[in-house]
C-alpha cells in the first residue's frame, strides 16, 4: 500500500505548496473591502488599483532594474570563479567554495544588516548602490553554483583536444567551453533575476527614502491597508515568474543545472 | 634517424621529486611505440609533455629533426586521442572531425573532402550530422581517431584510448587503431596499463617504472624475457620463486628443482651471476606440467585445488618452496584435490632474474 500512501503524502504537499496562493488568487477577485476567504462577488477593481498605486508602478521599476543590473554582474564575476574552481585544484580551492556559497546559508536578515552598517550607514552611500550591492553579493553564489554545475558536465579535456588541434587557448575558451556553458549561464541568470526580484531580508535594511523594491513596497502598503491590492498583485508576480521560468524551461531545459 | 627523439627529458609536478628524470626514447617513422606502465610511471607526463601541455624543466624533445621542446600546444602538429574521448558536444560529428582543418584556415570544399574521406576510414560516414552524445562509445572514440588524423599530424598520441570501453569491443577498436595507424603509417605514441593490449597493438614496447625505462623491445622479447622483476611482474607470469644459484655456464645457471638441477636463461643487472646468488624465478603456468606420485625428475608436491577451465585444468600445487599454479591440458590425466603429483619444469621458457647486489 505504499502508493496510496505515496498519493496522500503528495496531495498534502502540494495543499501546502499551493494552498495558500489558491487562497490569494481567489481574494483578488473578491468585492470584500479586506482581504476575505472565501471572496464574496468577483471584481477586477483590485488590479486596477494596482497600476494607479504609483509607489508600486516606481517600485516595480526599481525591482526590475536592480534585477537585471545585479544578476548580470553577478553573472560576469560567477563565471571566471565557476571555471577556476571547477578546473584548477589550487590550495585552498575548498575554502574559497565554502565562502562563495556563504551568503546562500547566512539568514538574508543577517546580511542586509551587515550591509546596512557597512555600506549605507559608515560608507554613506547611495541607496541605489547599496541594493546593488548587496543583490549582487547574494546572487553571486547562486551565479558560481550553477554556472559550476554546468562546467562539470562538460569533459575538462575539450580545451586540451581544442589546442592539440591548433586553436589558441583563448579560442579554445570562445569555441569549445563557452558554447557548453550557455544553458548554466541562462539558468544562473533566471534564478538570479527571480530571486534578487523577491528578494525582501537585504532590500529591507538597504532601501531608502523614494527607493524602494516592489516586495519591500508591499510588505509597508500591508502595514496600512488590508485590502485585496496585495492579493491582486502577488497573482500577477506569480503569473510572471511561472512564464519566465516556463519560458526558460522551453527554451533551454534548465531543470538540468538548478 | 628516429623520427620522434626525447633527450633526457627531466619533468617534475614538486620540486625534487621528478617524475621524468632524464627520460630518453626514441620512435622510428611509421612505428607504433607503447609506453606501458601502473598509474604514476610517468607514461601519461612523457605523453603530454610531446604534446606540450606540460614545459619539462630540461631535456629537448625532436620531432623530424626539429625542436618541440618550447613550441605552444596549438603549434606542434600532434593529433590527441583521449581516454575521455573529449569530442566537443554542441558540434556535430563532421563539425568535430572539421575543427583541426578550419583551426588551419583550410578552404572549405577541402575540409568537406578530407572530413568526409576520415570519415569512411572510420566507418562512420552515416553519422556525420549528429551530435556526440547520440553515438556509443566505441563511435565517440572513432570520431576522435578521424578528428586526431583528419590534421595528418607528425605524430599521434593516445591516452589509454580503450580504457573507457568494454572488453569485447576494446579488442575491435585495437585492431582497428593498428590498421588505421599502419594505413596512414602514422607515427604513433600508445600510452597504456593493459599488457595485453600493448602487447598486441605495438611495434615495440617500452615497460615503465617510476619515472624510468625497465625494458624497452618487441612485444615478443618483453614477453619472453623480462629484464626485471618489475618487467616479469608486470607480464604476468604466474609463478615466482627464489632459488640459489650453484652453478653458471655461459648463458645458463643451474639451481635446485626438486631433486635434479635445472638450467634457465637469466638476467642480471649486475654481470655474471655467482654461485650461491639469490636469483628470482619466473614461469608462466602453461610451461609446467604435472606427473602422478613423486618423481626424482622434478619437484613434488600435492594438488590443493582444482578449476576447471574447458581445455585447460588449473591446478593450485603446494611444494616445499611454494604454490605454484599449473595449467594443463583437461584431455590427459586429471588430478583430485590431495592427489601426490610431480611438478616437472619446461625450462626454455622459464627466467631467472638477478636484482640484489651480490655480497
Amino acid at each position: 500500500m505504499v502508493s496510496r500512501w505515496m498519493y496522500i503524502s503528495l496531495v498534502i504537499l502540494y495543499s501546502f505548496l499551493l494552498g495558500p496562493f489558491i487562497i490569494i488568487f481567489m481574494a483578488s477577485f473578491g468585492a470584500n473591502a479586506t482581504m476575505a476567504f472565501p471572496p464574496q462577488g468577483f471584481t477586477l477593481d483590485w488590479f486596477a488599483n494596482v497600476f494607479e498605486t504609483s509607489q508600486f508602478i516606481d517600485s516595480f521599476w526599481i525591482s526590475l532594474q536592480l534585477a537585471l543590473s545585479s544578476t548580470v554582474v553577478s553573472l560576469v564575476m560567477g563565471m571566471p570563479v565557476a571555471y577556476a574552481l571547477t578546473r584548477f585544484h589550487f590550495a585552498g580551492s575548498g575554502m574559497v567554495e565554502t565562502v562563495f556559497s556563504a551568503p546562500i546559508l547566512v539568514p538574508g536578515l543577517v546580511i542586509g544588516f551587515a550591509m546596512l552598517n557597512f555600506f549605507v550607514l559608515l560608507g554613506d552611500m547611495q541607496v541605489m548602490t547599496g541594493l546593488f550591492i548587496g543583490h549582487t553579493a547574494i546572487l553571486f553564489p547562486y551565479s558560481v553554483r550553477v554556472i559550476s554545475a554546468s562546467l562539470r558536465n562538460l569533459d575538462p579535456y575539450v580545451e586540451d583536444a581544442a589546442v592539440s588541434l591548433g586553436a589558441n587557448r583563448l579560442r579554445g575558451f570562445l569555441l569549445v567551453v563557452l558554447p557548453n556553458m550557455q544553458a548554466g549561464i541562462a539558468a544562473a541568470f533566471v534564478l538570479g533575476f527571480i530571486t534578487s526580484f523577491n528578494n525582501v531580508p537585504v532590500s529591507l535594511f538597504l532601501s531608502g527614502p523614494g527607493v524602494t523594491t516592489l516586495p519591500v513596497s508591499m510588505l509597508s502598503y500591508l502595514e496600512y491597508y488590508f485590502d485585496p491590492t496585495i492579493a491582486a498583485l502577488s497573482t500577477l508576480l506569480v503569473i510572471f515568474t511561472v512564464v519566465l521560468v516556463q519560458t526558460a524551461e522551453r527554451l533551454l531545459g534548465l531543470s538540468q543545472f538548478v | 634517424m628516429p623520427f620522434l627523439e626525447i633527450h633526457d627529458l627531466t619533468v617534475s609536478y614538486e620540486k625534487h621529486k621528478p617524475t621524468l628524470k632524464r627520460f630518453n626514447l626514441n620512435v622510428e617513422q611509421g612505428e607504433l611505440l607503447s609506453l606501458l606502465g601502473p598509474s604514476g610511471c610517468g607514461k601519461t607526463t612523457t605523453l603530454r609533455s610531446v604534446a606540450g601541455f606540460i614545459q619539462p624543466d630540461a631535456g629537448q624533445i625532436l620531432i623530424n629533426d626539429r625542436d618541440y621542446t618550447r613550441l605552444p600546444p596549438n603549434k606542434r602538429d600532434i593529433g590527441l586521442v583521449f581516454q575521455s574521448y573529449a569530442l566537443f558536444p554542441h558540434l556535430t560529428v563532421f563539425y568535430n572531425v572539421a575543427f583541426g582543418l578550419r583551426m588551419r584556415g583550410i578552404p572549405k570544399e577541402e575540409v568537406y573532402s578530407r572530413v568526409t574521406n576520415a570519415l569512411k576510414m572510420v566507418g562512420l560516414e552515416a553519422f556525420a550530422d549528429r551530435r556526440p552524445a547520440q553515438l556509443s562509445g566505441g563511435q565517440q572514440q572513432r570520431v576522435a581517431l578521424a578528428r586526431a588524423t583528419v590534421i595528418r599530424p607528425q605524430v599521434l598520441l593516445l591516452d589509454e584510448p580503450l580504457s573507457n570501453l568494454d572488453a569485447g569491443l576494446r579488442v575491435e577498436m585495437r585492431q582497428e587503431i593498428r590498421r588505421l595507424q599502419q594505413q596512414l603509417g602514422i607515427t604513433t605514441l600508445y600510452v597504456t596499463h593493459d599488457q595485453v593490449e600493448a602487447m598486441s597493438i605495438s611495434d615495440r614496447v617500452v615497460v615503465m617504472n617510476q619515472g624510468e625505462i625497465e625494458q624497452i623491445g618487441t612485444p615478443e622479447s618483453i614477453f619472453a624475457a623480462p629484464e626485471t622483476l618489475f618487467v616479469a611482474d608486470f607480464m604476468g607470469f604466474d609463478n615466482r620463486f627464489n632459488a640459489t644459484v650453484e652453478s653458471v655456464r655461459d648463458s645458463k645457471l643451474t639451481v635446485k628443482w626438486g631433486g635434479a638441477p635445472i638450467e634457465l636463461r637469466w638476467h642480471s643487472k649486475f654481470g655474471s651471476p655467482q654461485p650461491g646468488a639469490r636469483a628470482e624465478i619466473f614461469f608462466r603456468a602453461d610451461n609446467a606440467s604435472l606427473l602422478a606420485g613423486s618423481e626424482a625428475s622434478g619437484l613434488a608436491g600435492q594438488v590443493i585445488l582444482h578449476t576447471f577451465h574447458g581445455n585447460a585444468v588449473q591446478y593450485l600445487v603446494e611444494t616445499e618452496i611454494g604454490e605454484f599454479s599449473i595449467m594443463q591440458d583437461s584431455e590427459i590425466e586429471r588430478f583430485e584435490n590431495g592427489a601426490a603429483v610431480t611438478v616437472q619444469a619446461h625450462t626454455q621458457k622459464w627466467i631467472a632474474i638477478l636484482e640484489e647486489t651480490e655480497q
